[in-house]
C-alpha cells in the first residue's frame, strides 16, 4: 500500500522477514555463515511432508552443511533415534536467551553463532522467539524452515499451501548445501 | 512515602500494639520498599523480553517504532516498554481481584456487618498468611479484610501512574512495580476468598470435600436451567438460597462455567459444573440454558448476542460488565420477568437478591416455552460438513493452530474422529465459524460430535490446613516430598484436557503434592482412566504426598502462596508479620514449590504468576504464553549462584542453579514435566531429599529425552546426592564432565548478598 508522508500515523511495527522462495540463494546465505546453528522444535516430530517427517529433512540439512543442532522440547530422543546427536538441549527460550549474548561461546564452545536456522517451533512461540532476536541480537541473522511465513525472522519461507513446493525447496536446499 | 506520620498511620492500621509477632521491616510496603529484593532476584533471573508489538501507541507522540535500538519520542526503549506493558497487565489482573474482593466484602458486610469474625475452622489458625506477611495485620473481621484491599488499591494507583508517559523509564524498575502489584494481587485474592468462605460458609478445615457432577451431559435439560458465568458468587449463592427457600432446589438446574461454577459448588453440591472457560461459547450456543446470570471476569463480551440467537436471556449482575443493558434493579420483579419471557430482553440487575429472584422466576416461565434443540445426529453432521470447500480459512484463524479444515473434510467423508479431536483441543473462541465463507456451522458440528460423557470435580476446599503443614513442612523443606506442583488458572491451551490430566497423574503418582485452582481444577477432572475414574476419584484430596487438591477458584490461588508462607511460619517458626523479604527468601531457597500455568490467557494469570515469582516460586508456562512478552530466566553456566551461608555468615558460591528460572515457557508437556521436576530442586535439600528429586528428574528426562540430563552435573553437590538406581551411569557421566563436589549448605539465603535492612540473623529461628 502507498504510505502517507507522516509514517508515524500508520506504522505497522513489523520489520518483515525477506521471503525466500528459491533454495539457491538460501543455500548461499547459509554457506556464508561462520558459525551457523539449527534449532529444532517439537512440531518437526508431528509434521510430515508427503509421508516423511519434517525432522528428517532438518537432519539432512544439518548433515549437508555440518551445522550443529540445538534440540528443544523433547526432540532430542527422536534425533538420537535418527543417529544424530544434538550438540545441545534447551528450551527454545533458553537457547534464544543465550543467543542474545554476543559473548556466548555457542553450543560448541567456539563463539556465538552468527546465523540461526529454526524448524519445528510452534508459529506463535517461534515468532516471539524471533522477536527477541530481532530486537536484542543484532550480531546474528535468523532464518525459518517451516512452511509458514515468520515476519520476525530475517529470512523466511513463504506460507506454502502446496506441500510439494515446500518439499522441493527443502530438497533443493539440501542439494545446494552439499 | 516515608515519614513519621505515615509510620504512625500504618501502626494504627496494623494494630501495632497487638503483640502476636514482632513487626518486621516492611509493614504495608510502599512501591519501592521491596525494590532491593526485586533487583536482587532479577540479577539472577533477568527479564527476558519477546516483544509482541514493536510499537508504542499509548500517546499522541506516536506511533513510535521501538525496533532494536530505536527509542520512542518520549525516550523509552523496547525493553522498558515491555516492562511497562507487563506492569499494566499485572495491574489489570490485580485490579480484577481487588474489584472482586472489594465488592464481595461490601456485599457480605451488608449481610453480616463489619465485625463479622474470621473463623476458618479448628484446623486453620494462620487465617491470612499473605495479609499477615505483607501488611503485618492479623485480620479478625470483614472490616480488616476491607482494610487490606483498600491499602492494595492505594498502591495500585501509584503503580498505574508510573506507566504514564514520562514516568518510569527503566525495565527493571517496571518489573519491580509489576512484582509489587502482583504480590498485592495475592493479598486481594486472599481477602476475597476468606470473606467468601466465612460469609457463605464454604468448606474449610476439611480435605475430603464432596465430588460434584461435571459436563453438560450431567444437566437435566427437561428442567429449567440457570447458567452462572464468571467469578463472583454473590448472585449464584442468592439463586441457591431462593431455590432452597421456595423448595425448588430439585426442580431447577443451576450450572456454572469458569470460577463461578467452582464457587457455586462450594455453596451447594447439587450445582453442576459445565466446565472451564473454554466451554463457554459451546454451551451458550447449545441453548441448554434458559437464563444466564453473568457476574464478572472471563465472560464473553458477545454473550447477549449469542444468547439471543438460541432464545436464552441474560442477567448481567456486576458493575464491571454492564454490557449496555438497561438497569432494572428497582423495577418490580413481575415486570422484569415479563419483559424477559415475552420479549427475550436481557437486563442489568445490581441487587443480587433481586437478580436471583428474577433469574429463577424467569427460568421457570421461559423453560416450558422453549423448544430446546437436540444436538444434530451424525448423518446430519456429515451432510452439513459437505458444505466445506477446503479453503482453509478456519484453520488459518485458529489461535491454537488446530487443523479445523482437514477435520471437517474428514467428517464430510464420514470420519468424525479428527473432528472430535479438534473439539477436545478447542478453546471455543469461535473464530473458525466466523471466518468460514460457506456458512459451515462449525460449532454445531462440534456439539454434535462432542462426547456426552460426564465427569467428577472435587469441590474446592480453600486454605491448606495448619495441621497438614505441620505434617508435610519438614519433608517438603528437606526434600523428601519432592515438591508441591500447583497447576493454576485458565486451561486455554492445545490438548488441554489430556495434557493437564497427564501432568497431574504423573506427579501425583510420583508422590509430589499436586494442587489445582480455577479452570485447571475443572479440566483435570475431564479425563477418565481405563477403569472409568477421574483424577479426583483416583487420588485423595489431602495436602500430602500423592494428594490431588482442588484448592478452589482463581481467588483461591492466594492459599497456594499462603501455604508456602505457612511452611516458613509453622514449620520453620519464622514470623510472618511484615516480614516479606525473609519469607520470600525462605521460599525461594527452601520450599520446592512450582507453579504451572499451562493455559494462561488472562492478565490475572500474569499477576498471579508474577506474585508467585516475588515470593520465590518459579512458574512454568505453556508455549503460547510467550505472548506475555516477559520471562525471568537465568543462565545456569554464566550466572552468579552465590548465596550467604546463614549459619557461618559467609558468602558461598554454590555453583548450583537452583531454582534455575523464575518464569519460563516450555514447548511441550514432556519438556514441561522435566522442567517442573528440575525447578523443585532447592539449595536447602538434604542429601536424601536431593536423591529423591534427582531420581525423578533423571527418570523423566530419560523417559522423554532418552539420556541422562545434559545439565545433571550442575545439580549433584556430592556423590551422596546421586540416586542409588542411577549411581553407576551418573558417576560415569560426572567423570566425563570433569565434575567436582560442591558446597552443601543447610541455611542458604540471599539476605546479606544485597543492600537490605534485614539482618542475616532474621533468617534463623
Amino acid at each position: 500500500m502507498p504510505h502517507p508522508q507522516h509514517l508515524v500515523n500508520i506504522l505497522t511495527g513489523i520489520k518483515g522477514a525477506m521471503e525466500m522462495k528459491d533454495a539457491t540463494p538460501l543455500a548461499k546465505i547459509i554457506k556464508k555463515a561462520e558459525r551457523p546453528l539449527l534449532v529444532i522444535g517439537p512440531r518437526a516430530l508431528e509434521v510430515e511432508i508427503e509421508g516423511r517427517p519434517f525432522i528428517e529433512y532438518l537432519v539432512d540439512i544439518a548433515k549437508a552443511a555440518n551445522i550443529p543442532i540445538c534440540a528443544t522440547a523433547h526432540t532430542k530422543k527422536k534425533l538420537l533415534e535418527l543417529g544424530m546427536t544434538p550438540e545441545s538441549t534447551y528450551d527454545v527460550v533458553e537457547i534464544v536467551n543465550a543467543l542474545k549474548d554476543a559473548e556466548w561461546k555457542g553450543v560448541k564452545g567456539e563463539g556465538c553463532h552468527d546465523f540461526v536456522l529454526f524448524g519445528g517451533i510452534r508459529t506463535d512461540l517461534g515468532n516471539q522467539a524471533l522477536s527477541t532476536l530481532k530486537h536484542f541480537a543484532p550480531h546474528l541473522k535468523t532464518m525459518t524452515l517451516c512452511k509458514y511465513y515468520y515476519p520476525n525472522a530475517n529470512f523466511s519461507l513463504p506460507n506454502y499451501k502446496k506441500e510439494e513446493e515446500w518439499k522441493a525447496l527443502l530438497e533443493g536446499l539440501v542439494a545446494g548445501l552439499k | 512515602m516515608k515519614g513519621k506520620r505515615k509510620k504512625e498511620e500504618k501502626e494504627k492500621i496494623i494494630r501495632a500494639e497487638d503483640e502476636w509477632e514482632p513487626i518486621g521491616h516492611t509493614p504495608m510496603p510502599h512501591v519501592t520498599d521491596l525494590r532491593n529484593w526485586d533487583r536482587r532476584l532479577l540479577e539472577t533471573y533477568k527479564p527476558f523480553y519477546a516483544p509482541f508489538c514493536d510499537l508504542c501507541c499509548l500517546c499522541t507522540y506516536g506511533k513510535c517504532d521501538l525496533t532494536g535500538t530505536n527509542r520512542g519520542a518520549c525516550g523509552i526503549d523496547i525493553s522498558a516498554q515491555q516492562g511497562r506493558i507487563v506492569t499494566l497487565a499485572c495491574c489489570m489482573g490485580m485490579s480484577a481481584h481487588a474489584g472482586h474482593a472489594a465488592h464481595i466484602i461490601d456485599y457480605l458486610i451488608e449481610k453480616h456487618g463489619e465485625d463479622y469474625p474470621i473463623d476458618l475452622g479448628d484446623q486453620v489458625n494462620v487465617e491470612c498468611p499473605n495479609i499477615r506477611t505483607v501488611l503485618g495485620l492479623k485480620p479478625k473481621t470483614l472490616r480488616d479484610l476491607k482494610t487490606a484491599v483498600q491499602y492494595a488499591a492505594e498502591q495500585l494507583v501509584h503503580v498505574v501512574s508510573s506507566t504514564h508517559t514520562g514516568q518510569e523509564g527503566d525495565a527493571v524498575d517496571y518489573e519491580s512495580k509489576a512484582l509489587h502489584i502482583s504480590m498485592l494481587d495475592h493479598v486481594c485474592m486472599e481477602a476475597a476468598d476468606v470473606a467468601q468462605i466465612i460469609g457463605f460458609k464454604f468448606p474449610t478445615s476439611v480435605a475430603d470435600t464432596p465430588l460434584v457432577d461435571m459436563g453438560w451431559g450431567s444437566i437435566d435439560r427437561k428442567k429449567p436451567v440457570i447458567l452462572v458465568v464468571g467469578h463472583n458468587p454473590a448472585s449464584s449463592s442468592e439463586i441457591i438460597d431462593y431455590l432452597r427457600n421456595k423448595g425448588l432446589e430439585d426442580k431447577v438446574e443451576v450450572a456454572g462455567i469458569c470460577c463461578t461454577a467452582l464457587e457455586t459448588t462450594r455453596y451447594s453440591n447439587k450445582a453442576k459444573v459445565v466446565g472451564p472457560l473454554s466451554r463457554q461459547l459451546f454451551f451458550v450456543r447449545a441453548g441448554i440454558a434458559d437464563v444466564i446470570v453473568a457476574d464478572e471476569q472471563c465472560i464473553r463480551t458477545d454473550l447477549t448476542d449469542e444468547a439471543s440467537k438460541v432464545g436464552s436471556v441474560v442477567i448481567a449482575s456486576s458493575d464491571k460488565a454492564c454490557r449496555g443493558l438497561e438497569e432494572v434493579s428497582d423495577k418490580p420483579t413481575d415486570e422484569v420477568v415479563k419483559a424477559m419471557v415475552d420479549k427475550g430482553e436481557h437486563c442489568l440487575i445490581l441487587d443480587h437478591e433481586k437478580a436471583a429472584e428474577v433469574a429463577v422466576e424467569a427460568a421457570l416461565k421461559i423453560a416450558p416455552k422453549r423448544k430446546k434443540e437436540e444436538p444434530i445426529d451424525e448423518k446430519k453432521a456429515i451432510e452439513l460438513a459437505k458444505a466445506c470447500a477446503a479453503c482453509g480459512s478456519c484453520t488459518q484463524v485458529c489461535p491454537n493452530l488446530l487443523p479445523v479444515g482437514p477435520a471437517i473434510q474428514k467428517l464430510a467423508e464420514g470420519d468424525a474422529e479428527p473432528f472430535k479431536q479438534v473439539f477436545e483441543n478447542c478453546i471455543g473462541c469461535g473464530k473458525c465459524e466466523e471466518a468460514c465463507p460457506h456458512g459451515v456451522p462449525i460449532f454445531k458440528l462440534m456439539q454434535a460430535v462432542a462426547s456426552w460423557d460426564t465427569w467428577k470435580c472435587r469441590v474446592g476446599r480453600g486454605p491448606v490446613m495448619d495441621t497438614e503443614i505441620r505434617k508435610v513442612g519438614a519433608p517438603i523443606v528437606l526434600g523428601t516430598i519432592p515438591g508441591v506442583i500447583a497447576l493454576v488458572g485458565c486451561s486455554n491451551f492445545p490438548n488441554e484436557i489430556d495434557e493437564i490430566a497427564e501432568m497431574v497423574d504423573e506427579f501425583a503418582r510420583r508422590k509430589y503434592i499436586v494442587v489445582l485452582t480455577g479452570c485447571s481444577a475443572m479440566t483435570v477432572g475431564m479425563r477418565k482412566d481405563k477403569e472409568g475414574k477421574t483424577i479426583y476419584e483416583k487420588y485423595p484430596g489431602d495436602f500430602d504426598a500423592g494428594g490431588v487438591v482442588n484448592i478452589g477458584s482463581c481467588v483461591s490461588n492466594a492459599h497456594i502462596t499462603g501455604a508456602a508462607m505457612k511452611i516458613a511460619n509453622i514449620f520453620a517458626n519464622l514470623p510472618l508479620r511484615a516480614n516479606y523479604e525473609v519469607i520470600a527468601d525462605y521460599v525461594l531457597n527452601r520450599v520446592g514449590a512450582v507453579g504451572v500455568a499451562w493455559g494462561a490467557m488472562s492478565q490475572k494469570a500474569a499477576s498471579i504468576a508474577t506474585g508467585c515469582n516475588r515470593l520465590g516460586i518459579p512458574v512454568v508456562l505453556g508455549p503460547h504464553s510467550a505472548k506475555y512478552r516477559r520471562l525471568y530466566l537465568s543462565r545456569k553456566e554464566e550466572g552468579d549462584w552465590t548465596v550467604m551461608d546463614g549459619r557461618k555468615k559467609e558468602l558461598v558460591d554454590t555453583e548450583e542453579p537452583s531454582p534455575e528460572h523464575l518464569a519460563i515457557v516450555t514447548e511441550s508437556k514432556e519438556r514441561a514435566m522435566v522442567m517442573i521436576a528440575k525447578l523443585c530442586i532447592r539449595k536447602n535439600d538434604t542429601q536424601p531429599g536431593r536423591q529423591i528429586k534427582l531420581n525423578h528428574y533423571i527418570d523423566l528426562y530419560k523417559k522423554f529425552f532418552g539420556t541422562l540430563p545434559d545439565d545433571l552435573h550442575h545439580f549433584v553437590r556430592t556423590e551422596r546426592d546421586i540416586p542409588m538406581f542411577f549411581k553407576k551411569e551418573v558417576k560415569q557421566f560426572l567423570q566425563e564432565k570433569g565434575w567436582k563436589p560442591k558446597p552443601v549448605l543447610s541455611l542458604p539465603t540471599l539476605i546479606g548478598t544485597y543492600e537490605t535492612e534485614v539482618p542475616v540473623e532474621a533468617t534463623i529461628r
